[in-house]
C-alpha cells in the first residue's frame, strides 16, 4: 500500500514538474502557434542561473528562485524579441525551425559554459526542509514523513506538489480575473481582431513569454533540488511537458496542467510496476491513445482543417 | 526542375559523378607530397572525404522523402526517423540472422517501411497540425524504446547488430567509401524520379490540393484518405530506404543512431530549403547533412572552436530563418 | 571569381605554414568522448595520454621523433566515432589509434579499422563482443562478463550477510552486459536477485524505479551503469528511504559521482581495473606526476588505462620503426607486435601491470580492484579479490 502510494506521489510531483513547464508551451502555442521548442532550455537555465547564484554569491536561496524567475522571464522576452518577433507573418514551419535554432544554441551555449556534467545544489545552500535523508545506523529521519515499512517521504516532494498547485491556481485566476489575462485570452481566440480592439499583440505575447518562463525558471529549479542539473534536462523534461501540453488539448492551460500529471503519473506507474526501461513510453502510449480517440487533445476545441 | 537538361544541369551532373576521380587526383597529389617533400597538405583523405558525402547523400534521400509528407501534404512529421529505423533493422536483421542477399533485402525493407508507414498513417488521417506532429513523434519514440529493449528480437543489447555483411555485385564486394558514394547517388536519382513523377501526376496534384484546402480538395471529388495514405506508405519507403542504405555505409547498428534529433535535423533541411520542393529537399540535406562534419573539419585546428559546431549550427539556423524565412528556394510548386 | 583566387590563395598559404612545422613527428590518435554526456571519462583520457606523451618527448622521443598524439572526438555516439575513424584510418600519418572509450563506439570503429588496417587499442571498452572478430582491435582492461561475475564473488566473500540483491541497470550494452555477468554467476554465490530494473541515461529521476525496490527490501543494490546516474540513485535511493548497500562497477568511478551524490555517497563498494596505490612506485609516481601537471587533479583509473594505452603503443612504434616502411607497413607492423605480445613473459608492464592478449586481443589476466566511499573520498577496500574465478 505504501509503494502505491509513494508512487501516486511520485506521479505528482513529476506532474506537477510537467504541468508548470506545459503551460509554458501552450500558452505560448495558443497564442502564436508556435511550439517554443527553446522552452525547455529556458527551463535549464533557469535551474543554473539559480545554482549560480546561490553557490557564487551569498543570496539566500529564495532570492536567488525569485531573481532566476525574474531572469528567465527578460530571457524568454529577448527570445521571442530577437528571434520570433520578425517571423510572425513568416510560414509556420520557419518559426519552428527558429525555436530549433535557438534551442540548439541555447543548449550548447549552457554545455560549454557549465560542462555536461550533472550538478546539484549544495547542501549548505538549500534550506533545511530540502535535506531530507535517513540515519543509516539508526534509522532515525530527517525532513520527511516515515511511512509504515520503512519508505519515507521527502518534505521537498510534498513541497514540489503544493507549490505547483498554488502557482497553478494563481497562473489560472490570472487568466481569467486580470485585464492582461483578458487581453491574452483575446488574442489566443483571434490576433487581429484582439489588435483592432485597442490590445497590443506584441505586448501581450511579451507578457506571455515571460510568465511561462518565469514558471520553467520554478521547475527547473525543483528539479535542481529533487534530482539534478545538467544542460540536457531542457531536452528530455521539455519533451515530457510537450507531450503533457499535446495531451491535454494545446492551447489549453488547464488542459496542460491536466496532461501534465497525466504524463507523470503514467511514468511512475509505468515504471514503477511495469518495466523500468520502458519508463518514457507509458507516457507517450497514453499520449498517443488519447489523441487518437480525441483528436484536439483532451480538453482542446477543434480547430478549423488547418495545417 | 524546369528545363531539365540545360548545360548548366548537365555539367553539375557530370561534377557529381566525377568527384571521386577529382578527391583521389588531389589524395595523390598529397600523397607525393608528403612521400617526396615530407610535406603535409592540410587536407582529409579522399576516402573520408567520400565518406561524407555518402552520409551527406543519405540525408539528402532523407530530405526527398520526408518532403513527400512534410512538403507536398503539408503535414508535419516529427517521427520520420521511425522508418530509417525500420528500413535499417529490417535489413540488418534479415542479413545477419538469415542471410538473405542485401539486393533481397533492400526491396523488402522498403516494402516493410511502406506498410509501417500505412501503420501510422491510417490511425492518423483524420489528425491535423501538431496533434498529427506528436503522434509521429510519439510513434517513432516507441519504436526507438522497443529497439532498445527488446533483447529478444534484436539480438543484442541496445539495438546492436553488429558486422553486417556488405552488398556485393558481380563478385566485388562494396565495401569501399567509394562504392557507397555511387551507391547513394544510384539511389537519390531513383527516389528524386520517383518524387517528380509523382509531384507532376494527378497524385501530386491531389496532394497539394490537400495541402492547400483539405475540405475543398473532398468536395472536388478527392479522396483525401487514399492519397494521403499513398503519401505517407511512398515517404516511410523511402526513408526505409535510408536505412537500408546506412546498413550498408556502417555495417552496424546501434540505436543511438535513430533518436529523435535526427528527425527534426532532416525536417530541418526541408524547411531550409523550402517545402515541397524537390531540389529545395537537395539543396537543404547537403547543407544541413554536411555542416556539422565540415565545421569539424574546418575548425579541427581549434578543439575549443570545433566543440562549438552545434552552437554555430544553431546560430545559423536561426540567421537563416530570420532572412529566407521562405527556404532558400523560393518558388513552390 | 577573383575572391575565389584570393581565397584559395590565403588557403594555400595557410596550408604551407601548418604543413611545414610537422616534419619531425610521430603521430597517434585519441579518439574518445571529449564532449558528450561521458565527457567526464573523456578529460582524464585525454590527460592521462597527454601525460604520457610529455614523458616520451621529454625522454628524447621515439627514435628522435616527437610523439604527437592528435583528439579526435565521438562525443559518446556510434556515427561520430564511425566518421572519426574514418578520417583518422585515411589520414597520411596516423600510425595507430588509441581509443575508443565507449563500448557502441569501439564497435563502431571496428570494421573501418579492421578495413583500412589500424590498430585499436581502446582504454575503457568492456563489452564483451569490443574485440571478437577483428585482428586489429586489442583493449587493455577486462571484460564486462569478468567484471560482473567479480562482484557477485566479492559480495558473497567479503560483505556480511548479503542475501538479497536488487539490480538497478543501465538500459545499453554496458549496464546490461555487466547485469548478465553478475546475474548468471549470482546463484553459484548464494545471491538472491529480487528485482532488476532499467533506466535511461540521461534520466535524473529514478525515485519510480527505487520505490520499487524499496518495497522487495534487498540487503544490496547493485547499480550497474555509470558515474553521473549513479550518484543520483544514491542520493535519491537514500531519500526514498533505502538502506541497503549499494555497489556500482567501474563506470562509477569517477569523482564525479562524490560530487553529485553528496554524503549519500558514504560506503558504497565500487569494482575498478586499477588503483594507484596498489600499483607500486612508478603508479605512484605517475600519480603525483599528474597531479603537478594538472593543477592538483587527481589521476583516476581512465588516465592510467590511456597512461599504458599510449605506452603501448608507443614502445610498439619504437619497436618496429622502419623510417622508409609504408604507411600500411608501419600499421601492420604495430599490429604485429601487440600481437606477438601474448604470453605473460612477452607482456607490456605498465602502471596498471602487466597486459598481455589472447587471441582475440582481450586483456585475460587483469584483475579487478574494489574501492570504498569513506569521508567523501575513494579508498582501497581492506579485503581485494585478485584471484577471482578463473576467466576463460
Amino acid at each position: 500500500m505504501s509503494v502505491f502510494l509513494l508512487q501516486l506521489i511520485n506521479g505528482l510531483v513529476q506532474g506537477g514538474i510537467y504541468a508548470l513547464i506545459a503551460v509554458g508551451y501552450t500558452m505560448v502555442y495558443g497564442i502564436i502557434q508556435l511550439i517554443n521548442f527553446a522552452h525547455g532550455e529556458i527551463f535549464m537555465l533557469g535551474a543554473y542561473f539559480a545554482l549560480i547564484l546561490v553557490t557564487a554569491t551569498p543570496l539566500p536561496f529564495w532570492a536567488a528562485v525569485l531573481l532566476s524567475m525574474v531572469f528567465c522571464a527578460v530571457l524568454g522576452m529577448l527570445i521571442d524579441y530577437i528571434a520570433y518577433r520578425p517571423l510572425r507573418n513568416a510560414p509556420r514551419l520557419s518559426a519552428l525551425i527558429t525555436a530549433i535554432g535557438v534551442s540548439l544554441t541555447l543548449l550548447n551555449l549552457a554545455r560549454m559554459l557549465w560542462s555536461s556534467r550533472q550538478r546539484t545544489f549544495p547542501d549548505d545552500s538549500k534550506p533545511a526542509i530540502f535535506q531530507s535523508k535517513i540515519d543509516l545506523e539508526t534509522g532515525e529521519v530527517f525532513n520527511a514523513i516515515p511511512l509504515p515499512d520503512g519508505a519515507i517521504l521527502p518534505y521537498t516532494d510534498i513541497f514540489i506538489i503544493l507549490l505547483a498547485v498554488v502557482l497553478m491556481f494563481a497562473l489560472n485566476r490570472l487568466v481569467h480575473l486580470t485585464k492582461i489575462g483578458k487581453a491574452m485570452r483575446a488574442c489566443a481566440q483571434n490576433p487581429v481582431a484582439a489588435n483592432l480592439m485597442g490590445i497590443k499583440t506584441n505586448q501581450v505575447i511579451s507578457v506571455t513569454f515571460a510568465i511561462g518562463s518565469a514558471l520553467g525558471a520554478v521547475a527547473g529549479v525543483m528539479v535542481g533540488l529533487r534530482e539534478a542539473i545538467m544542460p540536457t534536462m531542457g531536452y528530455h523534461k521539455g519533451i515530457a511537458a510537450f507531450a503533457a501540453a499535446v495531451l491535454g488539448g494545446i492551447g489549453n492551460i488547464t488542459g496542460a496542467m491536466l496532461g501534465g500529471i497525466i504524463i507523470g503519473l503514467a511514468e511512475a506507474f509505468g515504471g514503477g510496476y511495469i518495466s523500468g526501461g520502458y519508463k518514457l513510453a507509458f507516457a507517450y502510449v497514453i499520449m498517443i491513445v488519447v489523441i487518437l480517440i480525441r483528436p484536439s487533445g483532451l480538453f482542446g476545441k477543434s480547430t478549423a482543417q488547418r495545417a | 526542375m524546369k528545363n531539365k537538361l540545360t548545360p548548366q544541369n548537365i555539367i553539375l551532373i557530370l561534377i557529381v559523378c566525377f568527384v571521386p576521380l577529382l578527391l583521389f587526383g588531389i589524395d595523390l597529389l598529397a600523397r607525393l607530397l608528403f612521400d617526396n617533400f615530407g610535406f603535409d597538405l592540410p587536407i582529409p583523405g579522399a576516402s573520408s572525404i567520400l565518406r561524407i558525402l555518402a552520409l551527406t547523400g543519405l540525408y539528402v534521400l532523407l530530405a526527398v522523402g520526408l518532403n513527400i509528407v512534410c512538403g507536398y501534404t503539408g503535414l508535419l512529421d516529427l517521427g520520420y526517423v521511425g522508418f530509417y529505423l525500420v528500413g535499417g533493422y529490417t535489413v540488418g536483421l534479415l542479413m545477419t540472422r538469415f542471410g538473405i542477399s542485401y539486393w533481397i533485402a533492400l526491396p523488402l525493407a522498403v516494402l516493410n517501411g511502406a506498410f509501417w508507414g500505412l501503420l501510422r498513417g491510417v490511425p492518423t488521417l483524420r489528425l491535423t497540425g501538431d496533434y498529427f506532429a506528436i503522434v509521429t513523434f510519439g510513434f517513432a519514440e516507441l519504436l526507438y524504446q522497443i529497439v532498445k529493449n527488446e533483447e529478444w528480437l534484436i539480438g543484442n543489447v541496445n539495438g546492436m547488430v553488429n558486422d553486417i555483411p556488405r552488398a556485393s555485385i558481380f563478385g566485388i564486394e562494396l565495401d569501399q567509401n567509394l562504392y557507397h558514394y555511387y551507391h547513394i547517388l544510384i539511389l537519390i536519382a531513383l527516389v528524386v524520379f520517383v518524387s517528380y513523377r509523382l509531384q507532376h501526376s494527378r497524385v501530386g496534384r491531389a496532394w497539394v490540393a490537400i495541402r492547400e484546402d483539405e475540405q475543398a480538395a473532398e468536395s472536388m471529388g478527392i479522396n483525401v484518405s487514399r492519397y494521403k495514405s499513398l503519401a505517407f506508405a511512398v515517404s516511410a519507403a523511402i526513408g526505409a530506404l535510408g536505412g537500408a542504405f546506412f546498413t550498408q555505409l556502417q555495417s552496424n547498428l546501434a540505436v543511438e543512431v535513430f533518436e529523435f534529433w535526427e528527425s527534426i535535423l532532416i525536417l530541418c533541411m526541408v524547411v531550409l530549403g523550402g517545402m515541397g520542393n524537390i531540389r529545395g529537399a537537395i539543396i537543404g540535406g547537403v547543407i544541413i547533412g554536411s555542416l556539422g562534419e565540415v565545421l569539424r573539419i574546418v575548425l579541427g585546428f581549434n578543439p575549443q572552436l570545433a566543440d562549438a559546431r552545434f552552437l554555430i549550427f544553431g546560430v545559423i539556423l536561426i540567421l537563416l530563418m530570420r532572412y529566407r524565412p521562405d527556404g532558400l528556394v523560393f518558388r513552390k510548386t | 571569381m577573383r575572391n575565389w583566387l584570393v581565397g584559395l590563395m590565403l588557403l594555400m598559404s595557410l596550408a604551407f605554414v601548418y604543413g611545414c612545422d610537422t616534419g619531425n613527428q610521430v603521430r597517434v590518435a585519441v579518439a574518445g568522448p571529449f564532449t558528450g554526456t561521458a565527457a567526464a571519462f573523456g578529460e582524464m583520457i585525454k590527460r592521462g595520454a597527454q601525460l604520457k606523451e610529455k614523458e616520451i618527448n621529454e625522454a628524447g622521443g621515439i627514435n628522435g621523433k616527437m610523439l604527437k598524439l592528435v583528439f579526435k572526438d565521438d562525443a559518446g555516439k556510434p556515427k561520430d566515432a564511425s566518421n572519426v575513424a574514418n578520417s583518422i584510418a585515411d589520414n597520411r600519418r596516423f600510425l595507430a589509434v588509441v581509443g575508443h572509450f565507449n563500448s557502441s563506439c569501439s564497435l563502431a570503429g571496428k570494421p573501418i579499422y579492421k578495413q583500412k588496417g589500424i590498430v585499436e587499442l581502446s582504454p575503457g571498452s568492456t563489452n564483451v563482443k569490443v574485440c571478437e572478430g577483428s585482428d586489429w582491435t586489442f583493449r587493455n582492461l577486462y571484460r564486462d562478463d569478468f567484471q560482473g561475475q567479480f562482484v557477485a564473488e566479492y559480495v558473497n566473500k567479503y560483505i556480511n550477510e548479503i542475501k538479497t540483491v536488487a539490480i538497478l541497470f543501465d538500459n545499453d550494452d554496458y549496464g546490461r552486459g555487466l547485469r548478465d555477468g553478475f546475474t548468471s554467476a549470482a546463484g553459484n554465490f548464494g545471491l538472491n536477485i529480487v528485482a532488476s530494473e532499467a533506466y535511461d541515461r540521461n534520466s535524473t529521476d529514478f525515485k519510480a524505479q527505487l520505490t520499487g525496490i524499496k518495497a522487495k527490501n534487498p540487503d544490496l543494490v547493485f547499480i550497474s551503469g555509470l558515474y553521473s546516474e549513479a550518484g543520483l540513485i544514491v542520493k535519491q535511493g537514500r531519500e526514498v528511504g533505502i538502506t541497503a548497500q549499494f555497489f556500482g562497477a567501474d563506470g562509477v568511478d569517477s569523482p564525479d559521482f562524490l560530487t553529485v551524490a553528496g554524503d549519500a555517497a558514504e560506503g558504497t563498494y565500487l569494482t575498478t581495473p586499477f588503483i594507484f596505490s596498489e600499483g607500486g612506485g612508478e603508479a605512484l609516481r605517475v600519480a603525483e606526476a599528474f597531479k603537478t601537471e594538472f593543477n592538483g587533479i587527481e589521476p583516476d583509473t581512465w588516465a592510467a588505462l590511456s597512461y599504458d594505452a599510449v605506452g603501448m603503443i608507443a614502445e610498439a612504434i619504437e619497436k618496429t620503426f622502419d623510417q622508409d616502411a609504408s604507411l600500411a607497413d608501419k600499421r601492420k607492423a604495430i599490429r604485429d607486435h601487440l600481437a606477438s605480445l601474448n604470453t605473460p613473459e612477452k607482456g607490456y608492464t605498465g602502471i596498471t601491470g602487466l597486459t598481455y592478449f589472447d587471441k582475440n586481443g582481450d586483456t585475460v589476466n587483469k584483475p579487478a580492484y574494489v574501492k570504498i566511499v569513506e569521508n567523501g573520498k575513494f579508498i582501497t577496500a581492506p579485503q581485494q579479490l585478485l584471484n577471482a574465478g578463473s576467466q576463460e
